[in-house]
């Protein structure tokens, strides 16, 4: 609430510093949300929306000298809406995929969120695999990425790791840890942390978006994050700004803004404000 | 519980409003549906083949149909429809809206109009045969006819499906929120993905759609009650 009525104080203090000419040029860019997917974003008692998306639109839009307005847009019919014309962009923590891109277009991410084990506090995986803080790209297989790989697996031997099935996490044990531990697919994430805590897994690789709150609620107290965090790659590129495909110039601009916004540093800023780690995707 | 209180600090107001949202849609479209169902039902009973063949393309079509569907083509096809008329013919540029209530209102509208053909159709066909043909002999013009023989009775004999549309357009409302309009089912969904507390939510939104449709099953008693106010009952 507070948040919000500053960064409406900010857009005012800008709109009044660079005067009016240049605002009134400035042009409209819509942005719709869901407005209820916390901490990504979400919407306040008040009624306000809020979140890590809604404060980098509010920047980005400030890169590109343009006047934004969120909307919040139920998710089912998101991509249709924009395809009508109803706004001219998304950021709902949406993920960029292939089926995606079909019919819409993506800009460069704006956060990835890390591939990351859990283990029971007890394990003695905790001492094998420390906790590594660094999130490695799986992009260009440097000597460092390699290393950490190659950690992965010296810990993992003859270990049972449970992921969700058919899902990129599942692709990444099946390329990395196939032969070397026993890979126990689930239908869900809530099953493998079951058998996690009943001790039928040694560990299990799901997202870090997954794992943090989870690891808050009272299901996950006995379970830690462990070892490196892998992006990139077969994890796909992260999540982007959906754009409509005719839009190449708002596409560009949007690009723009987000690598400034990565490289100065603001993205990372919101990210441990409103995630408490670092989501601010890696090259 | 301080989730649900009023105010800045909880959901209290916001669900409060979004219940009158969703009750201002749902008499929109069961009022405008009620319009579409007696021309329907007019359409039904007309000599004429052609009136007919429309009106049960109508019915067949929309009962048929999923809800979804239909609000999903109206809300972006309508639209995009819209859109392209105003750029080509009224010299605007660009998105030209229709915003989500009236869209949501007609689309219910048309769905609940469909039942209503029905129900409003039967009601005209269960008055005695007699009763018309005996208006017609002592020389009443077809609207007198209409008014004093035909609507109040055919009214009496609807109210109990007409209540079953209504409760149905009530129910289907839920559907709107995928247009983006804050009524019950939007406004638990944002409470319940902010706070990631689903439970509480939908819980509470189920307890809101309860109020609502126990309210209208009493009103709509009470309604039929006062219409067979002077019928001997059985």
């Amino acid at each position: 609430m507070k948040k919000g009525l500053l960064s409406v104080l900010a857009v005012a203090a800008v709109a009044a510093l660079v005067g009016t000419p240049a605002f009134g040029q400035a042009k409209k860019v819509k942005i719709a949300t869901e407005g209820a997917y916390a901490p990504w974003n979400f919407t306040d008692p008040s009624g306000k929306l809020a979140g890590f998306e809604v404060d980098l639109a509010n920047d980005l839009c400030k890169r590109m000298n343009a006047q934004c307005e969120i909307v919040a847009q139920d998710w089912d019919g998101i991509i249709p809406a924009l395809n009508a014309g109803k706004y001219d962009a998304i950021m709902a923590g949406m993920s960029i995929t292939d089926k995606r891109k079909e019919v819409i277009n993506f800009s460069t991410p704006y956060a990835a969120t890390p591939a990351q084990f859990v283990v029971l506090k007890s394990s003695p995986l905790t001492k094998a695999l420390p906790l590594d803080t660094k999130v490695y790209s799986l992009k260009t297989m440097t000597p460092e990425t390699q290393k950490a790989i190659d950690a992965v697996k010296a810990a993992f031997k003859g270990k049972i790791v449970g992921v969700q099935v058919s899902t990129t996490h599942a692709n990444f044990l099946e390329t990395y840890l196939k032969g070397i531990a026993e890979v126990r697919p689930y239908k869900t994430t809530e099953q493998h942390d079951l058998d996690l805590t009943a001790g039928r897994i040694d560990a299990a690789l799901a997202s870090q978006a997954y794992w943090k709150p989870m690891l808050d609620k009272p299901e996950g107290k006995d379970m830690t994050i462990v070892g490196p965090g892998f992006v990139g790659g077969l994890f796909g590129t992260g999540v982007g700004v959906g754009i409509r495909k005719a839009d190449a110039q708002l596409l560009s601009e949007f690009d723009k803004a987000i690598v400034a916004a990565g490289k100065d540093g603001t993205i990372q800023n919101l990210s441990m404000k409103w995630f408490k780690f670092n989501v601010t995707p890696q090259e | 519980m301080e989730l649900l209180s009023w105010g800045d600090k909880g959901w209290g107001d916001e669900l409060f409003f979004a219940t009158l949202m969703t009750l201002a849609v749902a008499t929109a479209a069961f009022l405008l549906g009620l319009v579409f169902g007696s021309l329907g039902a007019a359409a039904k009973l007309s000599r004429h083949g052609w009136l007919r063949a429309i009106a049960d393309g109508y019915t067949t079509i929309m009962r048929g149909v999923p809800d979804l569907l239909v609000i999903y083509l109206f809300y972006f096809g309508g639209s995009a429809l819209v859109t392209y008329v105003a750029n080509k013919w009224l010299g605007t540029s660009g998105f030209v809206g229709i915003n989500a209530f009236t869209i949501g209102a007609l689309a219910i509208a048309i769905l609940s109009g469909a039942y209503s053909t029905e129900v409003i159709r039967g009601a005209v066909l269960a008055i005695p045969k007699g009763e018309i043909e005996a208006a017609r002999a002592v020389g009443m013009s077809r609207l007198l006819l209409f008014r004093r023989i035909l609507a109040p009775q055919a009214l009496r004999y609807a109210l109990p499906g007409l209540g079953n549309v209504w409760q149905l357009a009530l129910k289907e409302t839920a559907l709107i929120s995928v247009t983006g309009l804050v009524e019950i089912m939007r406004q638990s969904t944002i409470a319940a993905g902010s706070t990631k507390k689903p439970f509480t939510f939908y819980a509470a939104a189920a307890v809101l759609y309860l109020v609502l449709t126990t309210l209208s099953t009493y009103a709509f008693q009470r309604a039929e009650d006062r219409s067979m106010r002077g019928m001997r009952r059985a």
